[in-house]
Protein backbone atom coordinates (compact mmCIF):
# COMPACT_ATOMS: atom_id res chain seq x y z
CA UNK A 1 0.00 0.00 0.00
CA UNK A 2 2.92 2.35 0.83
CA UNK A 3 5.10 1.34 -1.70
CA UNK A 4 2.13 1.73 -4.33
CA UNK A 5 1.57 4.94 -2.94
CA UNK A 6 5.33 6.28 -3.04
CA UNK A 7 5.41 4.98 -6.86
CA UNK A 8 2.31 7.41 -7.33
CA UNK A 9 4.02 10.58 -6.34
CA UNK A 10 5.27 10.91 -10.24
CA UNK A 11 4.83 8.77 -13.14
CA UNK A 12 7.00 6.28 -14.79
CA UNK A 13 6.88 8.80 -17.94
CA UNK A 14 7.67 11.65 -15.36
CA UNK A 15 10.32 9.53 -13.62
CA UNK A 16 12.20 8.74 -17.34
CA UNK A 17 12.66 11.83 -18.04
CA UNK A 18 13.99 13.00 -15.27
CA UNK A 19 16.40 9.79 -15.52
CA UNK A 20 17.39 11.24 -19.32
CA UNK A 21 17.95 14.51 -18.01
CA UNK A 22 20.08 14.15 -14.93
CA UNK A 23 22.50 13.14 -18.03
CA UNK A 24 22.80 16.45 -18.77
CA UNK A 25 21.51 18.68 -15.91
CA UNK A 26 21.71 19.06 -12.03
CA UNK A 27 18.11 17.98 -10.88
CA UNK A 28 16.62 20.31 -7.93
CA UNK A 29 16.33 18.29 -4.78
CA UNK A 30 12.87 18.12 -4.39
CA UNK A 31 13.66 16.31 -8.25
CA UNK A 32 16.06 13.81 -6.98
CA UNK A 33 13.99 12.93 -3.80
CA UNK A 34 10.76 12.53 -5.65
CA UNK A 35 13.06 10.27 -8.29
CA UNK A 36 14.56 8.14 -5.69
CA UNK A 37 11.57 7.72 -4.13
CA UNK A 38 9.79 6.60 -7.16
CA UNK A 39 12.92 4.57 -8.40
CA UNK A 40 13.25 2.40 -4.75
CA UNK A 41 9.95 0.70 -5.20
CA UNK A 42 9.51 0.67 -9.09
CA UNK A 43 11.15 -2.18 -10.75
CA UNK A 44 10.31 -1.23 -14.84
CA UNK A 45 11.88 2.95 -14.02
CA UNK A 46 14.95 0.88 -12.00
CA UNK A 47 15.66 -1.36 -15.59
CA UNK A 48 15.37 1.53 -17.35
CA UNK A 49 18.15 3.63 -15.14
CA UNK A 50 20.37 0.89 -15.54
CA UNK A 51 19.62 0.54 -19.42
CA UNK A 52 20.02 4.06 -19.75
CA UNK A 53 23.68 4.48 -17.89
CA UNK A 54 24.71 1.45 -20.53
CA UNK A 55 23.78 3.20 -23.26
CA UNK A 56 26.15 5.76 -22.50
CA UNK A 57 28.64 3.02 -21.76
CA UNK A 58 27.92 1.30 -24.85
CA UNK A 59 28.52 4.81 -26.60
CA UNK A 60 32.21 5.14 -25.16
CA UNK A 61 32.94 1.45 -26.51
CA UNK A 62 31.47 2.36 -30.04
CA UNK A 63 34.41 5.28 -29.59
CA UNK A 64 37.16 3.37 -28.62
CA UNK B 1 58.73 6.60 -43.93
CA UNK B 2 56.94 8.00 -40.66
CA UNK B 3 54.41 9.12 -42.53
CA UNK B 4 53.88 6.11 -44.49
CA UNK B 5 53.64 3.83 -41.30
CA UNK B 6 51.13 6.35 -39.74
CA UNK B 7 48.87 6.32 -42.54
CA UNK B 8 48.96 3.11 -42.69
CA UNK B 9 47.45 3.37 -39.00
CA UNK B 10 44.75 5.76 -40.00
CA UNK B 11 43.32 3.87 -43.02
CA UNK B 12 41.73 1.27 -40.46
CA UNK B 13 39.81 4.10 -38.40
CA UNK B 14 38.55 5.14 -41.84
CA UNK B 15 35.20 3.34 -41.82
CA UNK B 16 34.22 4.52 -38.15
CA UNK B 17 34.95 8.11 -38.65
CA UNK B 18 32.56 7.60 -41.98
CA UNK B 19 30.37 6.04 -39.73
CA UNK B 20 29.97 8.92 -36.73
CA UNK B 21 30.05 11.90 -39.81
CA UNK B 22 26.92 10.03 -41.61
CA UNK B 23 25.11 9.69 -38.84
CA UNK B 24 25.35 13.62 -38.03
CA UNK B 25 25.16 14.92 -41.68
CA UNK B 26 23.15 12.74 -43.56
CA UNK B 27 25.20 13.51 -46.11
CA UNK B 28 27.18 11.20 -47.86
CA UNK B 29 29.29 13.68 -50.10
CA UNK B 30 29.43 15.71 -47.35
CA UNK B 31 30.46 12.86 -44.80
CA UNK B 32 33.38 11.76 -46.84
CA UNK B 33 34.87 15.65 -47.52
CA UNK B 34 34.98 15.99 -43.65
CA UNK B 35 36.55 12.70 -43.28
CA UNK B 36 38.81 13.20 -46.14
CA UNK B 37 39.67 16.62 -44.32
CA UNK B 38 40.26 14.89 -40.73
CA UNK B 39 42.30 12.60 -42.30
CA UNK B 40 44.50 15.44 -44.09
CA UNK B 41 44.74 17.17 -40.81
CA UNK B 42 45.82 14.07 -39.03
CA UNK B 43 48.51 13.72 -41.46
CA UNK B 44 49.64 17.23 -41.43
CA UNK B 45 49.36 17.75 -37.61
CA UNK B 46 52.30 16.12 -35.25
CA UNK B 47 49.83 16.48 -32.22
CA UNK B 48 49.22 12.96 -32.00
CA UNK B 49 50.73 11.85 -28.64
CA UNK B 50 49.65 8.33 -27.89
CA UNK B 51 48.43 9.63 -24.74
CA UNK B 52 45.01 8.80 -25.93
CA UNK B 53 43.92 6.29 -28.15
CA UNK B 54 44.27 7.29 -32.02
CA UNK B 55 40.33 6.89 -32.52
CA UNK B 56 40.01 9.05 -29.65
CA UNK B 57 42.41 11.95 -31.26
CA UNK B 58 40.77 11.64 -34.55
CA UNK B 59 37.25 11.90 -33.15
CA UNK B 60 38.52 15.24 -31.57
CA UNK B 61 39.22 16.44 -35.00
CA UNK B 62 36.40 15.09 -36.76
CA UNK B 63 34.39 16.93 -34.21
CA UNK B 64 35.70 20.33 -35.25
CA UNK B 65 35.36 19.54 -39.12
CA UNK B 66 31.58 18.53 -38.44
CA UNK B 67 30.75 21.46 -36.49
CA UNK B 68 32.04 23.73 -39.21
CA UNK B 69 30.02 21.58 -42.03
CA UNK B 70 26.70 22.24 -40.20
CA UNK B 71 27.60 26.04 -39.30
CA UNK B 72 28.32 25.73 -43.25
CA UNK B 73 25.05 24.16 -44.42
CA UNK B 74 23.64 26.58 -41.69
CA UNK B 75 24.21 29.89 -43.99
CA UNK B 76 22.99 27.70 -46.65
CA UNK B 77 18.76 29.18 -47.70
CA UNK B 78 17.95 25.59 -47.39
CA UNK B 79 18.71 24.75 -44.31
CA UNK B 80 15.44 23.61 -43.64
CA UNK B 81 15.52 21.17 -46.19
CA UNK B 82 18.90 20.12 -45.97
CA UNK B 83 18.36 18.92 -41.96
CA UNK B 84 14.89 18.17 -42.16
CA UNK B 85 12.23 19.31 -39.85
CA UNK B 86 13.56 19.69 -36.16
CA UNK B 87 10.24 21.26 -35.18
CA UNK B 88 8.70 17.88 -35.26
CA UNK B 89 11.74 15.93 -33.63
CA UNK B 90 11.17 17.68 -30.54
CA UNK B 91 7.65 17.24 -29.92
CA UNK B 92 7.89 15.46 -26.62
CA UNK B 93 4.13 14.32 -26.77
CA UNK B 94 5.20 10.83 -29.84
CA UNK B 95 6.61 8.96 -27.05
CA UNK B 96 3.22 9.48 -24.65
CA UNK B 97 2.76 6.14 -26.83
CA UNK B 98 5.21 4.37 -24.72
CA UNK B 99 2.84 4.79 -21.85
CA UNK B 100 -0.99 4.08 -20.57
CA UNK B 101 -2.88 7.03 -19.60
CA UNK B 102 -2.01 6.87 -16.13
CA UNK B 103 1.85 7.64 -17.16
CA UNK B 104 2.80 3.70 -16.23
CA UNK B 105 5.22 2.22 -18.98
CA UNK B 106 3.34 -0.05 -21.56
CA UNK B 107 5.08 -2.56 -22.47
CA UNK B 108 6.97 -2.72 -19.16
CA UNK B 109 10.99 -2.41 -20.31
CA UNK B 110 12.35 -5.71 -19.89
CA UNK B 111 15.73 -7.16 -18.15
CA UNK B 112 18.57 -7.16 -19.81
CA UNK B 113 20.32 -9.27 -17.63
CA UNK B 114 24.16 -8.23 -17.55
CA UNK B 115 24.08 -6.03 -20.99
CA UNK B 116 27.97 -5.31 -20.57
CA UNK B 117 28.63 -8.54 -21.62
CA UNK B 118 27.01 -7.66 -25.11
CA UNK B 119 29.69 -5.12 -25.42
CA UNK B 120 32.76 -7.55 -26.71
CA UNK B 121 30.47 -8.84 -29.53
CA UNK B 122 30.90 -7.38 -33.24
CA UNK B 123 27.48 -8.21 -33.70
CA UNK B 124 26.10 -6.00 -30.79
CA UNK B 125 28.17 -3.34 -32.32
CA UNK B 126 26.40 -4.02 -35.55
CA UNK B 127 22.85 -3.49 -34.27
CA UNK B 128 23.95 -0.43 -32.35
CA UNK B 129 24.59 0.86 -36.03
CA UNK B 130 21.46 0.38 -37.42
CA UNK B 131 19.86 1.73 -34.27
CA UNK B 132 21.30 4.86 -34.66
CA UNK B 133 20.43 5.21 -38.12
CA UNK B 134 16.79 4.51 -37.35
CA UNK B 135 16.73 7.72 -35.15
CA UNK B 136 15.63 10.80 -37.04
CA UNK B 137 18.41 12.73 -38.45
CA UNK B 138 18.37 15.82 -36.13
CA UNK B 139 17.77 13.52 -32.88
CA UNK B 140 20.80 11.07 -34.30
CA UNK B 141 23.05 14.64 -34.97
CA UNK B 142 22.35 15.76 -31.44
CA UNK B 143 22.95 12.27 -29.77
CA UNK B 144 26.06 11.74 -31.46
CA UNK B 145 27.11 15.38 -30.81
CA UNK B 146 26.88 14.56 -26.70
CA UNK B 147 27.46 11.49 -26.82
CA UNK B 148 30.00 10.83 -29.38
CA UNK B 149 32.39 13.63 -30.08
CA UNK B 150 31.46 14.61 -25.87
CA UNK B 151 30.48 18.21 -26.58
CA UNK B 152 29.02 20.02 -23.89
CA UNK B 153 24.93 20.77 -23.85
CA UNK B 154 25.79 24.87 -24.65
CA UNK B 155 27.83 24.26 -27.51
CA UNK B 156 25.53 22.10 -29.25
CA UNK B 157 22.41 24.05 -28.49
CA UNK B 158 24.32 27.14 -29.84
CA UNK B 159 25.84 25.37 -32.73
CA UNK B 160 22.18 24.29 -34.10
CA UNK B 161 20.65 27.22 -32.33
CA UNK B 162 18.16 25.39 -30.12
CA UNK B 163 17.55 25.84 -26.70
CA UNK B 164 18.07 23.98 -23.80
CA UNK B 165 14.68 22.34 -23.36
CA UNK B 166 14.69 21.39 -27.00
CA UNK B 167 17.89 19.78 -26.56
CA UNK B 168 16.79 17.32 -23.44
CA UNK B 169 13.40 16.89 -25.26
CA UNK B 170 16.04 15.36 -27.94
CA UNK B 171 17.64 13.59 -26.16
CA UNK B 172 14.82 11.92 -24.26
CA UNK B 173 13.62 10.93 -27.14
CA UNK B 174 17.02 9.32 -29.04
CA UNK B 175 17.51 7.86 -25.50
CA UNK B 176 13.92 5.92 -25.34
CA UNK B 177 14.05 5.37 -29.37
CA UNK B 178 17.58 3.86 -28.39
CA UNK B 179 16.51 1.45 -25.91
CA UNK B 180 13.21 0.60 -27.67
CA UNK B 181 15.35 -0.87 -30.70
CA UNK B 182 18.03 -2.73 -28.76
CA UNK B 183 15.25 -4.25 -26.55
CA UNK B 184 13.72 -5.71 -29.53
CA UNK B 185 16.61 -6.64 -31.55
CA UNK B 186 18.94 -7.87 -29.00
CA UNK B 187 18.04 -7.92 -25.34
CA UNK B 188 14.56 -9.44 -25.43
CA UNK B 189 14.19 -10.83 -29.14
CA UNK B 190 11.92 -14.09 -29.53
CA UNK B 191 13.79 -16.48 -31.98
Amino acid sequence: MIRKAIGHIISCKDASRLVSRREEATLSAWQRLVLRLHLSVCVACSRFERQIAFLRNAMQKYRQ
Amino acid sequence: MATADFSRDLEPQRGYLLRVARLQLRDEALAEDVVQETLLAALAGSGFSGKSSLRTWLTGILKHKIVDAIRKKQREPTVASAFGDVESEMDIEDFDAMFNERGGWDPKPADWGNPEEALNQRQFLDVMDLCLEKLPPNTARVFMMREVMELETDEICKELTINANNLWVILYRARMALRQCLEETWFARKD
